[in-house]
């Protein structure tokens, strides 16, 4: 089954299952942006398209059963006037952004709106032009590709960012492969990076992320590479990390989880918005 | 210092399953030291120490910059610039000792009538400037290829320069060729306190330029504040 049979095929499938016509198209464009970037075949990264608008369709409109929230706490970042130009052109113009204990706020934009431009400056891995961030708290951060070492396996990464965090070798194993769980995988042993594939990547970049419990985790397009599965677990877990108090930014362009966040910033252009 | 040695753990374990690479470094050394064994002993000695030199700092070089990608992350999650660069010189300087013991042994073995003592120095002073040489050099020039480039000019202008010409004082391994010479052709202690002295002078300068090139780079930047 080719990209657009099975995007038609999806998009039918999302009408059957009561998934309104603006949401069923943002569905459909994201999968259509995915499967184009990543150049897989549909059936093998989203699965038969009924089975995929299914899960969409309980992940959206099937009751919450998560627990009730709490009311978010005090202020764990804090984005003041952030402003950043890249030969002459401006990217990010005073942005602002807050985000308290239990909260989690949805960076959003077109490609090149300077999602992970601000991630960076939040993570103070680039420098703004302008503007301040002020952390309450650890950091913990996800980036969109790297971050990870070749030639070390699964518990050696956690041994090595656990070691930072304070934690001895079998706490940061234990932790690390609790966090696995979590993504629905068991970390192999003595399996290298570089023999991960690119999804299995991603989790250990995010396993990694959340190791020591930092109270701010910043996520930059973490799910890159996940299957449907993955992906529905990947939200879980960061809905878990917010009823645990940490304030979470995650960059994001899959538009259809926006009603589970507590805070979207559209980095769009009000122009590019009109295009 | 749990932390050094965590990073140094690890940048061993990463060092040492290129295994290819450390097969191609265990031997080039080897290379130089064949290509002179034939006309003169004294000469292959040198080679065989520069050789080390070359292949210690190259491997440095990679190391460095393969570890761009992770070092940011490091750096958030608790670790100190200089936990890991000592952590990683570490390792770099636990592989050029594992890397010179068996050419120290080919040299007790193959050459006679040579100051042994002052071999093992060079040895020891070649992994302890090549290691913080590979690792600035992958700091200042983030493309590998440039960085090689950088270490092949300055292991020929090594090679092929006069000893004796003040310039080459510069270079990084002068100090071989002069302790060789104290080694080799049983000159005075003149040589042997003039390539010590500037052997531990660009082992410290290179590891404290390492040291402040990665504080530099990992730096919290300014617009950031912890509360």
């Amino acid at each position: 089954m080719n990209h657009h049979a099975w995007l038609a095929a999806l998009t039918g499938e999302l009408r059957r299952h009561g998934v309104g016509p603006d949401l069923t198209g943002h569905v459909v464009a994201e999968a259509a942006t995915h499967l184009r970037e990543s150049g897989e075949p549909p059936l093998r990264v989203f699965g038969p398209p009924e089975a995929y608008a299914r899960a969409v369709a309980d992940s959206l409109g099937g009751p919450d059963l998560r627990p009730p929230r709490r009311q978010p706490g005090p202020v764990r970042l804090a984005a003041q006037g952030v402003t950043k130009r890249y030969r002459g052109r401006t990217v990010l113009d005073r942005v602002d952004l807050t985000v308290r204990a239990g909260e989690i706020a949805a960076v959003v934009g077109a490609n090149g709106a300077g999602k992970s431009t601000f991630l960076r400056i939040c993570a103070g891995m680039l420098s703004p032009d302008a503007g301040t961030v002020r952390v309450h708290g650890t950091l913990g951060y996800c980036p969109q590709d790297g971050g990870t070492a070749e030639f070390l396996d699964p518990d050696e990464h956690f041994v090595l960012v656990g070691a930072g965090r304070g934690l001895d070798r079998g706490a940061a194993r234990r932790s690390g492969r609790a966090g696995a769980a979590a993504l629905d995988w068991a970390p192999p042993a003595g399996t290298q990076t570089r023999h991960l594939s690119g999804g299995t990547r991603q989790k250990l970049n995010l396993v990694l992320a959340g190791l020591g419990e930092p109270d701010v985790l910043l996520l930059d397009e973490p799910y890159q590479g996940f299957d449907r599965g993955t992906y529905l677990d990947f939200w879980h877990e960061v809905w878990r990390w917010r009823d645990a108090g940490k304030a979470i930014v995650v960059v994001t362009h899959l538009l259809n989880q926006l009603d589970r966040v507590d805070i979207v910033l559209d980095l769009t252009t009000p122009g590019e918005r009109r295009a | 210092m749990t932390k050094i040695l965590v990073v140094a753990e690890s940048a061993l374990r990463e060092l040492l399953r290129r295994r290819s690479v450390l097969l191609i470094l265990l031997l080039l050394p080897l290379a130089f030291y064949l290509s002179r064994r034939g006309d003169y002993l004294g000469q292959s000695i040198r080679f065989v120490c520069l050789g080390l030199g070359w292949a210690l700092s190259t491997a440095a070089l990679f190391a460095g910059s393969a570890a761009r990608g992770m070092e940011p992350r490091l750096r958030l999650s608790g670790y100190g610039s200089l936990h890991l660069v000592l952590g990683r010189l570490l390792a770099l300087w636990t592989v050029g000792v594992l890397l010179s013991a068996p050419y120290f042994v080919l040299i007790l073995v193959d050459q006679h009538d040579v100051r042994y003592g002052a071999i093992a120095l060079i040895m020891a002073l070649t992994v302890a400037v090549a290691a913080p040489f590979g690792l600035l050099l992958s700091a200042v020039l983030p493309r590998e290829l440039e960085g090689t480039l950088v270490l092949l000019t300055v292991v020929g202008l090594q090679m092929v320069m006069n000893p004796a010409n003040n310039i080459t004082r510069a270079l990084p391994f002068w100090f071989s060729r002069e302790i060789g010479t104290y080694a080799i052709d049983h000159t005075d202690g003149g040589y042997l306190s003039r390539g010590l002295t500037q052997g531990v002078a660009v082992a410290v300068t290179l590891t404290v330029l390492v040291a402040v090139a990665g504080a530099v780079r990992l730096r919290q930047r300014r617009h950031l504040r912890f509360a």
